[in-house]
């Protein structure tokens, strides 16, 4: 098999147009599959890279286009490689018609193989299959804060860089445990890493031009912090794990205007709802968790420390423990997938895209769905080939309104007063 | 950091409507969120009176206010300092932070935002007429008061 090395075309054309004809620059390149596939880089990526480290170098062709192969064994010092590893040479041009060029050549201490090299398209290109569906250049401007990068808010991230969502904000203070591999889009590579950052890795592996912000930090104890980065996005979404941030995080989206989708499965993810808060024109999360059609739905406890958060302290430990169970990454993905639609449903909002009839069919703010017969669906009748009757697999639109006694949004609070 | 408006209000309406039921209560230190409490005395029916402290949390009204007997000095019905229970099942306490005694009032699985601190001096109120039973009978303080479901 001919070698094969991926680069960015943007930082070719980067590179064309800042160096000279005779200058040599050093970038970092990474091998894998027993050195026949190269991801070469003019500067390290932003993303924690695998493979194996490999020395990269990068020449413009002379005017006629021709780099002298005889000679580069020498030129380069190749001797001083370890284990004879090869040393990759990519030569830069342009083509007649002003486009980039790269002819990528293997240089061993025995000589000088060519590799085939392949451009990871521009970020105009990287989406041009969603095009038509999604308005990708408009949504790679679009600003997006994500609260909680567990099995909910992980999955989210990466559907909306597939969809060219350019902006992220990601926040979340835990990191990845063992216990959370089997649910997460990370993997074992990833362990004790904050989520924020390994999510961040796998954003930019989806889109290497998205801007993704990070901050580690708990949205309970950073109140204004968050408020700020909410008020400077068009788009809320939470998928943490506890009632006190969505509470906070609730009053935030209502401060700063800004609409908010909220995620959660209930106990051993037996099914799960998604809420969409438009601030003031509809129910807000409290609206809805503390007396409407949310209350008293058990919330899936994944984890020790999220169990403990809303226990009180007295409760022994085998009980706590006994809360703890979780669901499938399969019965999680239904959630995450209903809360992407909605997000890009908002993000597009305004724009005539392919999916803008979805926004005439979710028309409601809460939807409910129900993984397997149990819990609060135990009553449902089995699916069958009835399509009359609710049943586990379908998203289920319920009609809320906003409550006329919410302490939260219910304006102006003094109203209270009165009464 | 400061009050936002909308904690501002309801600080304004907490207040209000505990002048009407619970009228000793005042708020102090109410400049700086995380340092605000509002403090007042409750008389039980056998009319032994207890200073009862709520420490306003900063993201007010979003998590479960700490609640506290300032005084006097509980004691069990075998003249034990309740505070040394540290936290307790059968008498509703939880881990004391300041040398007296934290009342468990409501866990925040059960909170919501719609919970006033009127609500929660009225659990209060009625773990205090449990005490004094537990004094009077022995028995503990969950005898009078069950436990919400976690």
């Amino acid at each position: 098999m001919t070698p094969l090395v991926y680069v960015l075309e943007d930082q070719v054309q980067e590179l064309l147009a800042h160096t000279r004809a005779d200058e040599w620059i050093e970038g970092p390149a990474y091998a894998f599959d027993d050195w026949t596939v190269f991801h070469a880089y003019t500067e390290k990526p932003p993303f924690a890279p695998a493979g194996s480290l490999c020395r990269c170098l990068y020449t413009r062709a002379d005017a006629a286009g021709l780099v002298d192969e005889e000679h580069l064994p020498h030129s380069l010092d190749i001797t001083r490689e370890p284990d004879g590893q090869p040393v990759l040479v990519l030569v830069v041009s342009r083509t007649p018609d002003g486009l980039p060029a790269c002819q990528a050549l293997l240089v061993t201490a025995s000589g000088t193989t060519a590799a085939a090299a392949q451009f990871v398209p521009r970020r105009s290109e990287l989406y041009s299959r969603n095009a038509g569906l999604l308005e990708v250049s408009a949504l790679g401007h679009k600003r997006v804060v994500i609260v909680g990068l567990g099995s909910g808010g992980s999955p989210v991230a990466l559907e909306l860089a597939r969809a060219g969502v350019g902006h992220f904000t990601l926040i979340d203070f835990d990191r990845l445990e063992l216990g959370n591999i089997s649910r997460h889009v990370c993997g074992v590579n990833d362990l004790g890493r904050y989520k924020t950052l390994a999510v961040r890795d796998q954003v930019l592996q989806k889109n290497p031009y998205a801007d993704v912000t990070t901050m580690e930090l708990n949205v309970n104890q950073a109140l204004s912090q968050v408020e700020d980065a909410i008020g400077a996005s068009d788009l809320l979404i939470v998928a943490s794990d506890n009632d006190q941030s969505r509470f906070n995080l609730n009053q935030m989206s209502l401060n700063t205007n800004r609409v908010a989708l909220y995620g959660r499965a209930i106990t051993r993810a037996a099914g799960g709802e998604v809420l969409r808060v438009r601030p003031w024109q509809g129910p807000c999360y409290n609206c809805v968790f503390s007396a409407g059609v949310g209350q008293g739905r058990e919330e899936e406890m994944s984890q020790k420390r999220q169990a403990l958060s809303v226990l009180p302290a007295y409760v022994e430990e085998e009980k706590v423990n006994a809360m703890i169970q979780v669901g499938l990454s399969s019965d999680i993905m239904p959630i995450a997938n209903m809360m992407v639609k909605l997000a890009l449903v908002e993000l597009s909002r305004g724009m005539e895209t392919g999916i803008s009839s979805v926004d005439e069919d979710l028309v409601s703010d809460f939807y409910i769905w129900a993984n397997r017969r149990e819990e609060a669906y135990a009553n449902w009748p089995a699916m069958g080939y009835k399509w009359t009757h609710p049943s586990i697999l379908r998203w289920y639109g319920a009609r809320v309104g906003r409550d006329p006694n919410c302490m939260v949004c219910r304006t102006p609070l003094a109203a209270h007063l009165e009464t | 950091m400061a009050w936002t408006s909308q904690q501002s209000a309801r600080l304004r309406l907490e207040m209000e409507i505990l002048s009407r039921y619970f009228p000793s209560f005042v708020l102090k230190d109410s400049i700086i969120p995380g340092r605000a409490v509002v403090e007042g005395a409750m008389r039980s029916n056998a009319g032994h009176e207890y200073v009862v402290r709520l420490r306003v949390p900063a993201d007010l009204p979003n998590s479960v206010p700490i609640v506290e007997i300032v005084s006097p000095v509980l004691r069990d019905r075998f003249g034990h300092p309740l505070v040394d229970l540290g936290t307790s099942y059968p008498m509703h306490l939880l881990k004391p932070e300041n040398d007296v005694v934290r009342i468990c009032h409501y866990s925040a699985s059960h909170w919501s935002p719609n919970i006033t601190f009127s609500k929660v001096l009225l659990k209060v109120r009625a773990w205090i007429e449990a005490y004094e039973g537990h004094l009077d009978s022995g028995f503990s303080v969950d005898h009078y008061l069950p436990h919400m479901e976690a």
